[in-house]
């Protein structure tokens, strides 16, 4: 009967052995409206998940982000996002706690956006902690789509949706007539072999939608 | 009714004398000429005889055709019930009928016979399992079967034991239609797993709420097990064939006084705990709670 | 899970081993079996000044339940609990720019669990940054989720087990939840409550 550890200490063992998933290698497209019947349909044909059907979804997510207010002109500004995801479809499903850090686009050769992310399932309590603990609110929005599986990847194909009104889910205008396209994987850092089977699964559903490396930073310029 | 059967019987009995008189024509004409025919004359004499004969045959049958014509044909066809098999299979050999009913009116006689004997000794002694008295004779109903009873009877007892206790809810399912197996929340205290067979309480299982409905797996907390015993003492105790569905009401009402199974003391030691488990048992009558080892 | 109290166990003149000791002995001649042994422990971390009020935050782990870490975040004017996954502690080391550990608070409560009947019991000798403070014993009552329905029957067991020095009255946090379902938060929050008072209090300077 040995003496149950110290929580930190084993989640410092775990971080030393890199058996942590704390790294989201992604891909981003999106598809117009009228095809993505298509598209669907092609990844049902590709993916794990072929006989029970596409796993629907409807999520809301809040952005928040603490940042520290009097930043001196020495000191750069220390911003710091975290995002909660609940589902609306659901009920009695935790919410879901995200960090996401700064993304590493890599040069050429590497095919994929890298970008340190902790994942956690939360109480609901979340909002209001967030809230006290200094963050607040970015934006807000509602997705709605379906969820595929391929091996360790995720393949999400969703509509996003502006907040409209207070209560979530009353009215809701769609962002766009487009749907958003995503690929991803959590894996522990390090393993950059995965990165290559996304680009090869990405090639499969050119010319529908082309998954790219997404530079938000030039997105923004172009705003 | 009654006319119809006057003519049916008007008709058998004049089908009766038809045949007999048939009988006559044959036994004469078989017998040919006898001796009181006398010497001369004889065969006109008999050609005579066979002739008044057969006259009255003829009459006979304008009677039994007469009778059949006021019978009214009976409305549609007949159920003749399993009777209607017998036809199919005709061979008695294959049938091997007999025996079966041989063996089975024995047996109707037997339980007669058994019955009676059993009936007189019973009403000699009463025992009766509960502290309930038969004296009034008008309250003794006799209940064919308990065990196998429609499911609606079922659902109003329930749902009436359900209106009795406010803070007990009841949940039903039923795998097999007369035999539900329902689920009773006593408070946030426990719940219980109650099966039925019919009226009767068949299996009571009793658990924490944050358990599973199963009705075989036992609980994993000590004083549910122990009061599930108990639960199995009462429910034999309350067991009463005659009067089911108060047995069923008797014993919710007994086991409704479980509510206060962690906040109540002892009746006879005072105390919350013996060997770590709180008053597991209620007194059957004044529902006081008892340690097991207090009662 | 069901209803725990959490009480601290008059020390008298003895160490905190001799208490261990002495109580281990009582629980074990009642019929108990020992299952092991648990750790709760503590580490609190406060804003930085850049954030405005001062906020401070208690992460709190229970071996009881591994896999979740609990925090609690005390605003000055109510305190918002949040249980959450094991990566939360990951984040708080992410977060180390605005909330900063306070080191010298880090404090915890370990020993030997024991079973009794639908009893759980624990014997904790609780260290505040490595010095002994004091011990504190844990009893759940598995069974009940209500404090007020088996609160006596708790009182009742703790002072057969602690003799005089049980509790009388239920802990300050439950009073006003007696009602309530019971969840494995609110051991976090006399686990809290009594750690706030351990660092509050002077060390008896006795290393365990």
């Amino acid at each position: 009967m040995s003496a149950p550890g110290n929580a930190m200490d084993s989640l410092s063992a775990a971080l030393k052995c890199n058996i942590i998933p704390n790294q989201e290698y992604l891909l981003q497209g999106s598809v117009l409206d009228q095809y993505v019947e298509v598209l669907l349909h092609r990844l049902r044909g590709l993916c794990d998940n072929v006989d029970s059907g596409p796993e629907s979804f409807h999520d809301h997510e809040l952005c928040f982000s603490l940042r520290i207010a009097n930043t001196g002109a020495t000191t750069p500004m220390s911003v710091f996002s975290l995002r909660v995801r609940r589902a609306l479809d659901v009920s009695d499903t935790p919410y879901q706690l995200r960090y996401i850090g700064q993304q590493e686009l890599g040069d050429k050769n590497r095919p994929t956006v890298v970008r340190s992310s902790i994942d956690m399932a939360c109480s609901s309590t979340i909002v209001d902690f967030l809230t006290e603990l200094g963050c607040r609110v970015d934006f807000e929005y509602i997705a709605r789509g379906y969820m595929f599986r391929k091996g360790r990847m995720k393949i999400t194909v969703s509509k996003i949706f502006k907040m409209g009104g207070n209560k979530p889910g009353e009215t809701v205008e769609p962002i766009s007539q487009s749907y958003l396209v995503e690929l991803s994987v959590l894996a522990p850092s390090g393993q950059d072999a995965i990165a290559e089977d996304m680009r090869i699964f990405a090639e499969q559903l050119r010319p529908l939608v082309q998954l790219e490396k997404i530079d938000y930073k030039r997105l923004g310029n172009i705003m | 009714m009654e006319r119809d059967i006057e003519q049916l019987n008007s008709a058998l009995s004049a089908i009766k004398v038809l045949r007999s008189n048939v009988r006559n024509v044959f036994d004469s004409v078989s017998n040919g000429l006898r001796a009181d025919h006398g010497d001369e004359g004889k065969e006109s004499k008999f050609v005579h005889e066979l002739q008044e004969l057969l006259t009255t045959v003829n009459n006979n049958l304008r009677d039994v055709e007469n009778a059949v014509s006021n019978l009214t044909p009976p409305p549609g066809a007949f159920s003749l019930g399993n009777t209607t098999y017998l036809s199919q299979e005709t061979t008695q050999e294959r049938q091997a009928l007999y025996g079966q009913l041989v063996n089975s009116y024995k047996w109707t006689d037997k339980i007669r016979e058994y019955s009676a004997v059993a009936g007189n000794i019973l009403a000699a002694n009463s025992f009766n399992k509960t502290y309930k008295t038969f004296s009034t004779t008008k309250r003794r109903k006799t209940q064919t079967s308990n065990h196998n009873v429609p499911p609606e009877v079922i659902e109003n007892l329930i749902t009436s034991i359900d209106r009795l206790f406010p803070d007990v809810t009841f949940t039903t399912n039923r795998p097999l239609v007369p035999n539900p197996v329902i689920q009773v929340s006593l408070g946030r205290v426990l719940k219980a797993i109650i099966a039925f067979k019919g009226l009767m309480i068949e299996w009571v299982a009793v658990k924490a709420h944050a358990e599973s409905n199963d009705l075989w797996a036992e609980s994993r907390y000590k004083v549910f097990r122990k009061v599930t015993e108990n639960c199995h003492a009462a429910m034999c105790h309350f067991h009463s064939p005659m009067m089911p569905e108060l047995a069923v009401r008797s014993f919710m009402h007994w086991f409704h006084s479980y509510n206060t199974l962690f906040s109540a003391p002892c009746k006879r030691c005072g105390n919350h705990l013996h060997t770590t488990l709180p008053p597991t048992w209620r007194d059957l009558r004044t529902l006081e709670p008892y340690h097991e080892e207090c009662k | 899970m069901g209803v725990t109290i959490l009480t601290q166990f008059n020390t008298e003149n003895r160490s905190g081993p001799q208490n261990i000791e002495i109580l281990s002995k009582r629980i074990l001649a009642l019929g108990a079996t020992q299952q092991g042994q648990f750790l709760v422990d503590c580490e609190t971390y406060t804003s930085v000044p850049q954030l405005g009020h001062q906020r401070t935050v208690h992460v709190l782990h229970n071996s009881e339940q591994p896999a979740t870490v609990f925090s609690l975040l005390e605003t000055g004017a109510k305190t918002i609990p949040l249980a959450t996954d094991g990566l939360f502690d990951l984040l708080m080391m992410k977060m180390s720019h605005f909330y900063t550990s306070k080191k010298q608070t880090k404090s915890e409560s370990k020993g030997p669990r024991y079973e009794i009947g639908d009893f759980c019991v624990k014997l904790g000798t609780v260290t505040v940054s490595s010095n002994f403070k004091g011990v504190l014993v844990e009893v759940e009552y598995r069974p009940c989720v209500v404090p007020a329905m088996c609160w006596d029957l708790l009182k009742e067991f703790l002072q057969g087990f602690l003799g005089l020095s049980g509790p009388t009255t239920p802990p300050t946090y439950l009073q006003n939840r007696m009602q309530e379902n019971y969840s494995p938060i609110d051991t976090i929050h006399q686990y809290l409550e009594h750690f706030t008072m351990f660092r509050k209090s002077p060390g008896i300077g006795m290393r365990p």
